[in-house]
Formats: structure tokens, sequence, C-alpha cells
């Protein structure tokens, strides 16, 4: 296989939380300053490790993601970035994305971030409504939310997104439409809409479970989704992913690596990486991910080499995640396989149907079946 | 001494009981007692029937056992011949019964006579044998010896002044029985210098022997050599070796009249060493056979097909293979537009069905999918021809049909009064035709009716025994055909008919059934990108209708980093789940759906 040249991504995790989220099954512990301090030793000597690894190739995006990232005390952030640029080439048009939650957001870490090179920040908004989210176990409220958006006003800052969520628990689509407005008025850039999933063991999973909460049905996360899309597609939003909006020329070129099948390092605590074809995954537990470090040995927990199948299958599953579709010429050079010979009958079918189209060399599903992607996809891997 | 002829020495007799009441039991202990095994081995031989028999309490099949014991004396040599405990095998009770003289009624001093007692007593006296009464588990708290006594002499009409009181558990009294064997069941009768009769009760296959014959000597003698017919397939062997039970097969040098032992003879399958069958000498034979043989009738047919279609080949295997050892299933090939290539297959009886459907998937591994049980209609057409039809599919239109006939059975329910009412309102729902309705003590009645087949081979069983909380129970017999309004009902998933969905029903049920079988449908048929109307149709007539509305929702919401993985591993979930899907023109089927049809509620 050719050697993959294209600018990588940096992805790197930070594990704390104030408080669980019912809903979330992401890694992460309640924090105190101990604990950060020896984290944050543990990512520098984690970066110690690999950084010889890296050291003819380029990152032109780097991700802090959590966790809460916003919630480490103050100095971590910018110190962790400059052990970044001391370890890897980054490059200088680098994007660099921090998410922050509107409760243990303020202006002296806003500072702190955009002194560090932080130059996107993705607001972890969610819905407007106070009491929904406590409800959920999230303990942010409309004050927070406009005080985060004031500071990020007040400075001009540019490159501001927000995470939107779809289907809560006794959330009206009023509601989501309501908090949608609210971004769009406040100048937010790009939008990752979630579409609530039920994941199995989180606190929500039990509650429903107990017959404590009642789920939404797919019918209402669907329409309310559509009702979304066709807002954003009118104020001037591109969907350029399933669940990602965004205005022109701000769609998250992080996030596109994935999608893309490009490189990317995850570091920290049960961060994900995807190098050389291999997939693999640093501990999910925060005392070896720290003692590991601390003698000096590999965190890494998991690797997959990816087999031509199973990448095939996933070119085909993310192409089609995103608005443009499944690069029909890339996908024939990298697997030798004309997908619509190959899959000819189920391709006429779907086009005959609507549920597909194909131009411009891309194959992509149509806009009324894009919550049913998955469907589609089974159809053609 | 008075002067005693070999036979005069021979006892061969059965048990006749009701599942629990002790057979397999006292059949143990009478083999005990008498040193034919010992106890260790005893265990052994329990551990080595059939996963299905232990777990449904019944014993299908029991190797006939030899046993000598001293009496006055003499040495006696005491011939147990099983009897198969369940409806569908009665005629091969009946064969077993042939063979002996004698019969123990094996009771339970705490619940009586029970239905499927009666049954095979009935057909023990039927066939001439003594009768000896067997009151077991006397030495539990709840037993009433007396009370039992007098309802065998009430209801059988038996006299049981000599009857045994045993615990066949601890194996008290044991010895008593062994004596009633010798004083009340006659000594077998026959001539040995006359040619060759024997009667073949059960047959099995040997991977070394073959197929072997466990025979009843009438007649004559046999020994490894004799040149030997089959007088109903007309086919002749040569004998390789002969012997007796011990009860593991133990080789002798000649079965003699009044002997029961086995044969074999190098048979390639007991499809030639058919149960009722007489086998004789090819140079020396007897004019006529045996009276009384009949082919094994198959009742109940279904449609059994690999859950993956390229396991064919092993199904096709799985089936020879159960064949060699049980001569009464049929299959043919079949082949469904939405399930593929498989097998039409023929039973005894509902439980005959689900044994060997079991047994595929045990045994084998194999994933099946098994169609509606149906019976066999007999189809006239305007021409005046008959059609035997077994399959729905097959059901001619009905527009060239004269007339259709569906089997009606004699149904026989014993049941405690307090359940009378709940059984009658099932019966009569099924179409059943009371009789009559006796009582056969304070408690318990027995119900008489006649009932279509057809009506039976779903779930009667199942809820006569939820219906009664398992008190009830029942039994049936095939009494003849009966004409009857037929229809064939077909379902059509968008617009498609799925063969392997049809079934035969009776037109006042149609509706009915026709609805809540949609319903059921929906239930199990997984939303597609599409809407999908499912309809009962009769003769081109929608009876009922479902509508499973698109899939609205199959997104990964979020896909980033690793999740990129565990959203490849669930989509190949999902994809390996299609894989075990039928493909019905554009409807994907899980095997489910076959079943849903097997289980409707009135």
């Amino acid at each position: 296989m050719e050697k993959d040249l294209r600018p990588r991504g940096l992805y790197i995790h930070i594990p704390f939380c104030s408080s669980k989220c019912d809903y979330c099954d992401f890694v992460s512990f309640s924090m105190d300053n101990k604990a950060q301090e020896l984290y944050l030793d543990a990512l520098c000597t984690e970066m110690d490790l690999v950084k010889n690894d890296y050291n003819d190739v380029i990152f032109d995006s780097i991700f802090i993601g959590g966790g809460t990232p916003s919630i480490v005390y103050n100095g971590f952030i910018s110190g962790m970035l400059r052990k970044v640029y001391s370890s890897f080439h980054i490059a200088d048009d680098a994007e660099i994305s921090i998410e922050v939650n509107p409760s243990s957001f303020d202006k002296d870490k806003f500072f702190e971030y955009v002194q560090a090179g932080v130059n996107r920040i993705s607001v972890g908004v969610q819905c407007l409504d106070s009491k929904l989210l406590a409800k959920n176990g999230r303990n942010q409220t409309k004050k927070h939310i406009k005080e985060t958006f004031s500071i990020l006003k007040n400075s001009e800052f540019v490159n501001v997104s927000a995470d939107l969520m779809i289907g809560l628990p006794e959330q009206k689509s009023s509601k989501v439409m309501k908090t949608a407005k609210f971004l769009v008025k406040n100048n937010v850039k790009h939008i990752s809409t979630y579409g609530l999933q039920i994941e199995r063991r989180t606190i929500l999973a039990d509650k429903i479970r107990r017959g404590l909460v009642k789920p939404h049905d797919d019918e209402h996360i669907t329409k309310t989704y559509y009702k979304v899309a066709d807002f954003l597609k009118k104020k001037g939003f591109i969907r350029y992913e399933v669940s990602n909006f965004a205005r022109p020329g701000f769609e998250c070129r992080h996030n596109m690596k994935y999608w893309n099948h490009t490189q990317y390092l995850g570091l920290g605590v049960s961060a994900y990486s995807f190098i050389d074809g291999y997939r693999f995954f640093n501990t999910k537990r925060l005392d070896t991910y720290i003692d590991n470090l601390s003698q000096g040995k590999s965190v890494i927990f998991s690797k997959e080499y990816l087999s031509i199948a199973e990448k095939r299958m996933e070119t085909i599953m993310l192409g089609l995640r995103r608005s443009k579709g499944l690069n029909l010429a890339y996908f024939q050079e990298f697997f030798g396989e004309d997908i619509l010979a190959t899959r000819a009958m189920q391709i006429r079918k779907l086009l005959d149907n609507g549920m597909i189209e194909i131009s411009d060399g891309y194959l992509r599903i149509t806009d009324p079946y894009f919550y049913v992607s998955n469907s589609i996809m089974l159809e053609l891997i | 001494m008075t002067f005693m002829s070999r036979m005069d020495k021979i006892r061969n007799f059965c048990i006749v009981a009701h599942i629990d009441h002790g057979k397999s039991t006292l059949a143990d202990r009478l083999m005990e007692y008498t040193n034919t095994v010992a106890k260790r081995d005893m265990e052994e031989q329990l551990l080595d029937s059939m996963d299905i028999e232990r777990e449904r309490g019944i014993t299908i099949k029991l190797t006939p056992a030899c046993m000598k014991y001293n009496y006055n004396g003499e040495e006696y040599t005491l011939n147990l011949i099983d009897t198969p405990g369940h409806v569908d095998f009665s005629y091969e009770v009946s064969r077993s019964l042939v063979a002996c003289e004698g019969a123990l009624l094996v009771v339970d001093a705490s619940q009586g006579v029970q239905a499927q007692t009666l049954a095979n007593v009935y057909l023990a006296l039927d066939a001439n044998l003594e009768i000896v009464p067997v009151i077991n588990k006397i030495d539990l708290p709840s037993a009433d010896v007396e009370g039992t006594k007098k309802e065998i002499e009430d209801v059988i009409g038996i006299p049981c002044d000599n009857a045994c009181g045993i615990s066949a558990k601890t194996g008290l009294n044991i010895e008593s029985v062994l004596e009633a064997i010798v004083k009340y069941v006659p000594a077998p009768t026959g001539d040995e210098t006359k040619p060759l009769k024997a009667l073949i009760f059960d047959s099995y296959y040997d991977s070394y022997k073959g197929a072997v014959s466990m025979v009843r000597i009438f007649d004559g003698s046999v020994k490894v050599g004799d040149e030997i017919l089959f007088m109903q397939t007309k086919k002749s062997f040569t004998v390789t070796e002969v012997g007796v039970y011990k009860p593991n097969a133990v080789a002798v040098d000649v079965l003699r009249a009044g002997d029961v032992g086995y044969i074999a003879a190098s048979i390639k399958t007991v499809c030639d060493t058919k149960v009722g069958d007489t086998i004789t000498l090819k140079q020396n034979p007897i004019e006529k056979p045996l009276e009384g043989y009949k082919e094994a009738t198959s009742v109940v047919f279904c449609g059994i097909f690999p859950l993956d279609g390229n396991k064919y080949q092993e199904l096709s295997e799985a089936l020879e293979k159960l064949k060699l050892n049980d001569a009464s299933i049929n299959f043919t090939k079949e082949t469904s537009l939405a399930l593929g290539h498989g097998f039409r297959c023929g039973f005894l009886g509902l439980l005959h069905m689900e044994i060997i459907t079991e047994r595929l998937e045990r045994e084998f591994g194999l994933d099946i999918i098994t169609t509606a049980p149906s019976v066999e209609y007999k189809i006239y057409d305007n021409a005046g021809r008959v059609f035997d039809v077994t399959n729905p599919s097959q059901m001619p239109s009905l527009a060239t049909v004269a007339k259709m006939e569906e089997p009606i059975v004699k149904m026989e329910i014993l049941t405690p009064k307090e359940f009378l009412g709940g059984i009658m309102d099932l019966c009569a729902n099924r179409r059943g035709v009371y009789i009559d309705m006796q009582y056969i003590d304070a408690n318990r009645t027995k119900l008489n009716y006649t009932m279509p087949l057809n009506e039976i081979v779903y779930d009667f069983f199942d809820k006569i025994k939820s219906i009664s909380k398992g008190y009830a129970s029942m039994d049936y017999e095939l009494s003849g055909y009966a004409e009857s309004d037929l229809v064939k009902m077909d379902i059509l998933l968008n617009g498609e008919v799925c063969d392997a969905l049809s079934i035969i029903v009776h037109k006042e049920k149609a509706y009915a059934r026709g609805r809540a079988l949609c319903e059921k449908l929906k239930g199990v048929i997984p939303r597609h990108l599409f809407e999908i109307p499912i309809q009962a149709v009769i003769g081109g007539k929608v009876i009922a209708r479902e509508t499973i509305s698109a899939i609205r929702k199959d997104v990964l919401a979020k896909c980033y980093g690793g999740d990129v993985t565990r959203k490849r591993k669930l989509l190949e979930k999902q994809k390996e789940g299609k894989k075990r899907m039928r493909r019905l023109g554009s409807v994907e089927l899980p095997s489910e759906a076959f079943v849903t049809i097997l289980k409707l509620d009135d």
C-alpha cells in the first residue's frame, strides 16, 4: 500500500467531568487537582514516548476533546499545547479545536486557549432548557450558555461550533428549534446535531429500563432532525455529514479526517489512533494510564489491522455519511472494484426508488433517506 | 418334580404405565434384582438415553431385557419388552404387545389410573395379554393403595386381589412382582419344529451390525448362516448374528420358539426391517405372515429447510442418517420460493415431529426452519380423481375442486371436573363434536370427542395442559376422513405470495386466523426502507391486512475516532443478521416469521 502523505490529525482526550450526563458513554472521571496534574504529566510522557515515530509527518489539526476540556485547572491546556508544539510538527495554519462546557468556561480560560493557539471552539450547548438538562444530569444553565456566547462575541472570536442534542426524553421539537435559532443568531459557524442514541451502560439506559424515563420514538427524532436540517439550510448552512452542518469554509478539518480515512494520532486515556492501516486505542483506565506512563510503558490497549474487506466497508460507510458521497474513482483505484458493476442490482433499485443519486463521480444518499443511511449502506457493503 | 419343557420356563411381558408412574424405575429394579445388570451399569444405562426423552420425562424406546429368575428351584427366562409411551407410537406399541403374553400394569398409588394407561391397557387386553396389576409408590404418604385397587377394578375391570404393592424407588416387594410374572403370565406356546415364524416388534441401526431386528420367535428357530426372508418387503438376507439382550446385545447360538432376541443380517437400512413384518426362512417359508402388519403412516407433515441455504446437503445427510434408525420418517425434496431447497417430511405425530426437528438441531448442529404442520387432505377434483395433499402450496385451484376431506380423530380427554368447562370450550372452538362424557370417579371425567386432526396439530395439547394446569391428559387415534369446507389461505408480502406461509384452514376460521397471522407477522418482520402490506388472501380475495410502515431512523448519529471501529462492527452485525434473513422478492423475512404461524392464539 502506498504511504499516505496527507497531513495528519492529533486528538487529545481530557477525561474529566464535574458530573456524568445521563446519556454519555465516553470515558470520563470526576476530577481533583492532583489527578489532573498526574494526568498532564502522563500526557507529556506519552508524547515523549511516541514523538519519534512522527518525526517526518505534519499535523494540520488538533482536537482537544473529552470529557470536559474546559474543566481542568488554568494553565493545563496551555502547558499541554506547549508540549505538543515541542514534540510534533504542527502546520502553521493548523486547525486547533477545543470542546468547552458552558458551566466551566470563563474569560480567563478563553484567553488562555487563544494565546496557546486555539482557533476553533466547540461549545457543548445541547439544549437551552436548563430544567431539561438538569433532568439529564448535565449541570449547565441557560445563563452559562449566554455568558459563554457573550465572551466569544465580545472578543470577536469567529470559528465557533456548537453541539445540539435532538431527542432528549421529554424534549419537544420546538425546544430543539429554539436552540437552533439561538445558535444561528449567535453567529455559530458550525453545528453538530446529535440524534440521541441510547448507549448501553449509561445512566439513561438504566432509567429507561426501570421505566423512569420514556424515550422518544424514531418518528419524532427523525422529524425533528429534518426540521432542524431544513432550517439550517435556509440559513445558509451546508450539511456536509449526517450530523454536521457548517457555513461554507467552516467544515471541521479534524473531523473530516475520520470520514476520509486520513490518519490521526490519539493521545490520552481511551484515545483512538488510525495510523498506517492500524486502528488502536489506549487503555480506558485512568490509573493504568498514569501508572504505565510513570514507568515509561506503552498505554496502547488494543490494536487492529484493518483488512481490505474492513477498509472497504468503512470506506462505504464513511463515504455515504457525507453529503458529497462516496468517491467512486477513489474506491475503484483503492479496492480495484467498480461498485457500480459489483452491486449493479442493488444500485439500480436504490436509484429507481430515489434513495441514492450518482453525479460528478460520487454516489450519495438523497436527502430524504439520510436518516436511514444504515439500511442503504447494508445494500452496498 | 414334573418335567418342564424349555418354553414352560419363559415369560414374555411388557410394562404398561403412565408417564412418571415408574415404568423405567421398575424395569431397572427388576434387572437389578435378577442380577441382569450391576448397579453401577444401571446409572450409565439411564444416562445413555436421549436427552430429549429425559427432558420430557418420557421414555420413547427402551431396549428389551432378558432376565434369569429362580423360582421354586427352576430357572425362568423373563423377557421384558418395552412399549413406547406415547400415542404417536401406538402401532409400535401394538406390535410389542403381540410379542408378549402378559403385561404389568403399573399404577401410581397416589395418582390412580391415567388416560395414557387406560389406552395402553385396552390395547393389551385387545392383544389377549394377561394383566398383572402393580401398585407403585406405596411408600408415599399420599398413597391410597386400596382406592387405587378399587379404581383399577372399576375402571378397567380386572381383579386386583393379587395385585403387588411395591415401591420401585426403594425396591420394596420387588420379588413379589417377579413371582407374579412367573405365576400369572402364561408361558409362550409355539412349535420349534415348524418353519420359522418371527415377528419384528422393533428395529434399530447399529454401525457394525447394520439394521438389527428385535424379534419374538413364534415357531421354528433361527441361527447364524440361515437365509431369512422378510415377508412384507420380500427381501432375503443371510443371518450374521442372533442374540438376546442382557440388556446389552449378547450373541447366542440359536433363537427358538418362545424366545425374544435379535437378528442381524448385514442389512443396510431399517427400511428393510419394518416393525410388524414377519421373518421366515427363505428355503422353508411359512405360508402366511403374521396378521396386523401396517405400513407406518405419516399423520403430520411439515417442510424442513436449512436456515442457511448452503446447508441443504448437510440437512439431506442428517435426515438420511435419522432414517437409518427410524423407518417412520418420510421425506421428499421440496422447493419453496421463500425458503429455497428443503424437504417435506411426514411424521407419526406431533411429538415425533418435535423429536426429529430437535435431533436435527442438537445432534447435527443444524439451524432449521420448519413450516406449519399440516395433515393429509384428500382432494377430489371435478373429474373424480383424488389427490393427497400435505403441502398447502400444492393445493389445486378451488375451481377444479369437487370436494375436500380432512382427517378426523377420536379424541379422549381425561380431566379433573373443575376444568371441564374450559376444556369443552376449547374443543368446541376446535370444531370438536361432543360424543359423551363418563365419570371415572368422584373427581375425574373422561370426555369423548371427534375432531379434525388439523385442529390439534398446532397447540391443542399445550392448550389442554394450560387450561387444566397440567392435570388433564389426552389421547387420540385417527378414525377416518370427513368432508369439510376447507380453503387455502395465502399470505402476500408486498404483493407477493409467500408459499411457506400458506395454510389450509376451515372456512369458518379463516377470517380470524388471517387477521391474527397478519398481526403477528407485522410484529416479527423488521421495517424496510419501504412500506410493506401484509395480506391474507383466499382465492384472490383479501380477508385481512396489516401494514409495516417504512423505517424512519437507521443512522449512527456520531461517528468519530474510535467510534468508526465500533460502528463498523455494528454494521457488520446488521449485515450478518441480514444474511440470516430469507429474501422473498423485495421483502426480507426473519426465520421467526415462519414460527409465528405455529403460535397463533385463538
